[in-house]
């Protein structure tokens, strides 16, 4: 049964401008670690706070199990001291005048918790989270990876069914975020709380969602498990937000192209169905370069292009290519044998292939054709 | 954990409609939800009261004023031939155009503007060096100087009036001689009264101004855009002419708008110097309109003067508006880069001081020595007496014991520290409230008009104020009974005329502040009274304080308020002393005036202790 589940879910916030979020249908099911995933500006720190209850409809309902906390049409609304969630702030929002132990014990003691069992349960989440030295301090007087572990501790004390986190590790350097990702998974299997997480960073995403929401300007985009999103992106929005360096598209209407004359040439011949096809992606790491050994693959979409850049990044490389002035990107994790100004080959598996109708949504019919031996 | 099945299962595509879809909500049903949200918590209806207090506080008086202005008032009926609160020119006929016009409007106009003008050229000259002096030059002693200048500004106005007077006051006026007249000069009745001292006196008064807000422009301005500029070849006057000067301008000129403002309201400064030889500003013309009675007149000129207010504070706003074009916060180029004086050092130092005594020694310490002194400037050891302050049995009408021994002043004491208490703890708590329901409420023309409404008394010098309240609150209307001459209408009037300061802090502090905080403690399971106990107002307390701490100081020194509604069994320290001037009490009235410095200033010192700031910057309001 679907823990959360928003339906028809618009937010206006009034005047000309376009709907902050249009018409979303989600289900977040229980004990589900959800990541809502788009640029800034998609909505879906809106839509986490009106699942908090901090934001109220335009239109539509949310439910929280059997229950609605929020309906337009019926007049429904469950304000979020009610809701029994937690929710972790961008900025993590201490209260700057209590101890970290007062802000930890804020919410037991507001349930009355008689004190024993308060003090019990506020030392087992400062001690899971390893900021029980700091319990007499101010919340000025951490460091931002502390605070951050704080506001954590603040809501797990009163083991919210639902824990909301808007962007808690963007202001983290890149060492804490990684320690913090690791954490919040491992808090996530011993808590089994539901947890909705909301960012901006593909990757954060992909290592801890265990489904992701892809949003853009208010319309949900895709829902699926990190490799859903990854290996069949619905539509070339999600193929292009999802993925460094980019996926590469080449519209196959553009007859001055040189890559695009050869796809179009390519599907023509062995892919027929696929004629009215708007646009292909080829994900970097999926293009290969032929040498000596061995040459293109059987079946594979080849052409000939010009090495114009290699760029390590350290364990890996980024080699641009350019075939008749447009520019292709490829990955690598083997020290490249080419050099700039070389000529080469490079070839895609027909699989690799991400079909676009001209409308930009995703072919399923090429997956079919192209996929014909893995089988879902 | 259960896993997400149905999501992987699904084809990875848009989310597929779920089948029963939602109908619309309807607009009745989008209105009751809203209603719904928005009434949830007191915010709102906190809100709407406070609306409806201030639209009674501020907006009802000022249109009960200027409907005075145009209605035939209680005994001008067989003057004007019309009864009692009919429409009527009379008013602005006689306070425009008629042959009294140039003595009631047209003169004090002139004397008003022509002050100002004076005071702000005066103020910028003095004010403006020492701003330059004091960030970024290395003259000696600039921590102490940047504290000590601003000292006039924390002292009232007329505390400048009654100096002067104690050292020139010559034969036209009764009662004890000044200084000079005493050593045998007679000051010549331009230097005594009217145009140059009062000019002379705001110019010291509101230097601090300039030295505020141009010092903070010049320290925050980045020394790398001069650096560019000299790079490419240009000299330091072309740096200073073209660069420094422009990008400056939008401070000074608020300066001046604000210094003009000001003294726009001045009413004590001139009332002590321009009364003995007839010299009236605006606020000297409305007053003594009120006091005699004359309701339509004042109500006119009090109408004037809210309007040059107005108009003043509408160019501030588009001068502020320009200058936040090109704001040049510092970045690391803004570090104080300090211009060497060389010889000039000493002569530059010795001109701050001499601005120091000139503006506060001088001033306070003449005040001083006229209480111990029995006839004014004989520097005889047995003519030093305590007698002032706190002789008994002497041989004077009334006051026959020293200040500190009158129970009168006592009584103004007392009245001062409660009205003037009440009012700003009051004002400082609806100010939070204001900038929590502007901060907060869904419903965003509330916000709007409470933002708008609690301003309102900021464009309305407060003598004007006063005449507004004395016109709606001197007779009963409706359950209220008449006011004047109560407490009630002095605090009344000084929370509405501190609303400006304590709401803009209070929005200040409520934006800043920001949502997450009290929305954590929401989420947290925290109702909204528990929130205001233990989130916001804890969090609030330092603003607050401030928020307390600043009106009380400048209502302590006020006058301007006072001298239209108190009474004598309401007299606080300032109309007090104005009394005692009245009556020729020089010593009495001094000490009253240096009680009064010292409150404000000493009041000062401890707001800055308490909340660790510079109050001084805060008090440029």
């Amino acid at each position: 049964m679907p823990k959360i589940n928003l339906s028809g879910v618009e937010k206006n916030y009034g005047g000309n401008s376009a709907n902050a979020v249009a018409d979303l249908d989600l289900e977040i099911g229980d004990g589900e670690f959800m990541c809502l995933l788009g640029p800034s500006g998609c909505g879906k720190t809106t839509t986490l706070r009106m699942i908090a209850g901090l934001e109220h409809l335009t239109a539509g309902e949310i439910r929280v199990g059997p229950k609605v906390v929020d309906s337009v049409v019926e007049g429904v609304f469950v304000p979020p001291e009610r809701r029994e969630m937690g929710l972790v702030f961008q900025s993590y929002a201490l209260w700057p005048h209590l101890t970290i132990e007062r802000n930890t014990d804020f919410g037991l003691r507001l349930r009355k918790m008689p004190k024993a069992e308060r003090e019990a349960r506020v030392d087992q989440v400062m001690k899971t989270l390893g900021i029980e030295k700091y319990r007499d301090r101010y919340p000025s007087q951490l460091s931002g990876g502390q605070q951050q572990r704080v506001a954590l501790a603040r809501m797990l004390a009163v083991n919210p069914e639902v824990l909301l986190l808007d962007e808690p590790l963007s202001n983290l350097d890149a060492a804490l975020r990684l320690e913090m990702r690791a954490e919040l998974k491992r808090l996530h299997a011993e808590f089994k709380t539901t947890i909705v997480f909301v960012t901006h960073d593909q990757w954060e995403a992909m290592t801890l969602a265990t489904t992701i929401a892809v949003m853009s300007e208010g319309q949900l985009q895709q829902v699926g498990t990190p490799n859903d999103i990854y290996d069949r992106p619905a539509n070339r929005f999600v193929a292009q937000f999802v993925g460094n360096p980019p996926i590469n598209i080449v519209e196959l209407d553009d007859g001055n192209s040189e890559v695009s004359r050869r796809v179009n040439a390519y599907l023509g011949t062995r892919f027929a169905e696929l004629r009215d096809a708007g646009s292909i992606g080829i994900r970097p790491e999926a293009i290969r370069l032929a040498d000596a050994e061995r040459g293109v693959a059987e079946g594979a979409l080849s052409g000939k292009a010009e090495v114009t850049g290699i760029l390590p990044t350290g364990g890996s490389w980024i080699i641009e290519l350019t075939a008749a002035g447009e520019k292709l990107f490829l990955t690598t994790h083997q020290s490249p044998e080419v050099e700039v100004g070389e000529a080469v080959t490079w070839w895609v598996k027909p699989k690799a292939l991400h079909v676009f109708d001209k409308a930009g949504q995703r072919v399923e019919a090429a997956d079919r054709a192209t996929r014909p031996a893995k089988l879902h | 954990m259960s896993g997400p099945a149905q999501t992987s299962t699904k084809p990875a595509v848009m989310a597929p409609r779920s089948a029963s879809r939602l109908a619309a909500p309807t607009r009745g049903q989008r209105l009751r939800y809203r209603m719904k949200v928005a009434l949830r918590e007191p915010t709102t209806t906190i809100g709407i009261l406070a609306a409806a207090l201030f639209a009674y506080l501020i907006v009802v008086p000022i249109i009960s004023m200027l409907s005075d202005a145009m209605r035939v008032q209680f005994g001008d009926e067989r003057r004007i031939k019309q009864d009692v609160g009919e429409l009527t020119w009379y008013y602005l006929d006689r306070v425009f155009l008629s042959r009294i016009s140039h003595d009631l409007f047209w003169e004090p106009l002139v004397n008003t503007l022509s002050v100002a003008a004076g005071a702000i050229v005066l103020s910028m000259l003095v004010g403006g060096t020492l701003a330059w002096l004091l960030s970024r030059t290395d003259m000696f002693g600039r921590r102490w100087f940047a504290t000590a200048l601003i000292v006039p500004y924390m002292l009232p106005a007329w505390t400048f009036a009654l100096a002067w007077t104690t050292l020139f006051k010559n034969r036209t006026v009764g009662g004890q001689p000044g200084w000079l007249e005493s050593l045998g000069f007679s000051p010549p009745d331009w230097l005594s009264y009217g145009q140059l001292p009062v000019t002379i006196i705001l110019a010291l008064h509101y230097s601090p101004f300039v030295i505020l807000l141009f010092g903070n422009a010049l320290r925050r301005f980045d020394s790398q855009l001069e650096d560019s500029a000299r790079i490419l070849g240009a000299g330091r006057l072309t740096v200073a002419s073209k660069i420094i000067m422009p990008l400056m301008r939008p401070s000074l000129m608020s300066a001046m708008v604000l210094i003009f403002a000001k003294c726009l309201g001045e009413f004590g400064v001139p009332y002590v110097l321009g009364l003995p030889v007839n010299f009236d500003v605006l606020a000297t013309s409305l007053y003594q309109n009120i006091s005699s009675r004359q309701v339509g007149v004042g109500a006119v000129l009090a109408g004037a003067i809210m309007l040059i207010g107005i108009i003043t504070i509408t160019i501030d706003a588009r001068l502020m508006r320009e200058a936040r074009r090109f704001v040049t916060i510092g970045s690391k180029g803004s570090m104080n880069r300090l211009s060497p004086l060389g010889i000039l050092r000493m002569p530059a130092t010795g001109f701050a001081a001499l601005m120091f005594v000139l503006s506060v020694g001088l001033p306070i310490g003449t005040l001083f020595l006229s209480t111990i002194m029995r006839v004014p400037g004989q520097f005889n050891l047995d003519n030093f007496t305590l007698d002032y302050w706190i002789g008994t049995n002497l041989n004077t009408v009334a006051l026959q014991t020293g200040i500190l021994l009158s129970p009168d002043l006592w009584n103004a004491a007392w009245n001062s520290l409660r009205i003037v208490g009440v009012a700003s703890i009051t004002s400082g708590i609806l100010g939070l409230l204001v900038g929590y329901v502007v901060a907060r409420t869904p419903v965003r023309p509330l916000g709007t008009f409470l933002r708008q409404v609690t301003f309102l008394p900021y464009l309305v010098p407060g003598i004007a104020f006063a005449a507004a309240y004395l016109s709606l609150f001197a007779v009963p209307r409706g359950p209220i009974p008449a006011l004047y001459g109560t407490t009630l209408i002095l605090m009344l009037a000084l929370i509405a005329d501190q609303m400006p300061y304590a709401s803009r802090a209070g929005i200040a502090a409520m934006t800043q502040l920001g949502k997450d905080p009290e929305e954590a403690a929401q989420i947290a399971g925290a109702g909204w009274f528990r929130r205001m106990t233990s989130i916001v107002i804890p969090i609030q307390k330092g603003s607050l304080t401030t928020g307390i701490l600043l009106p009380f100081i400048s209502g302590i020194k006020g006058l301007s308020l006072f001298v239209v509604l108190a009474v004598p069994s309401t007299d606080v320290l300032t109309t007090y002393s104005l009394r005692l001037v009245d009556y020729h009490y020089t010593q009495a009235a001094n000490a009253v005036v240096l009680i009064i410095a010292g409150l404000a200033y000493f009041g000062a010192l401890l707001g800055q202790k308490l909340t660790k700031t510079n109050l001084a910057q805060g008090l440029g309001n």
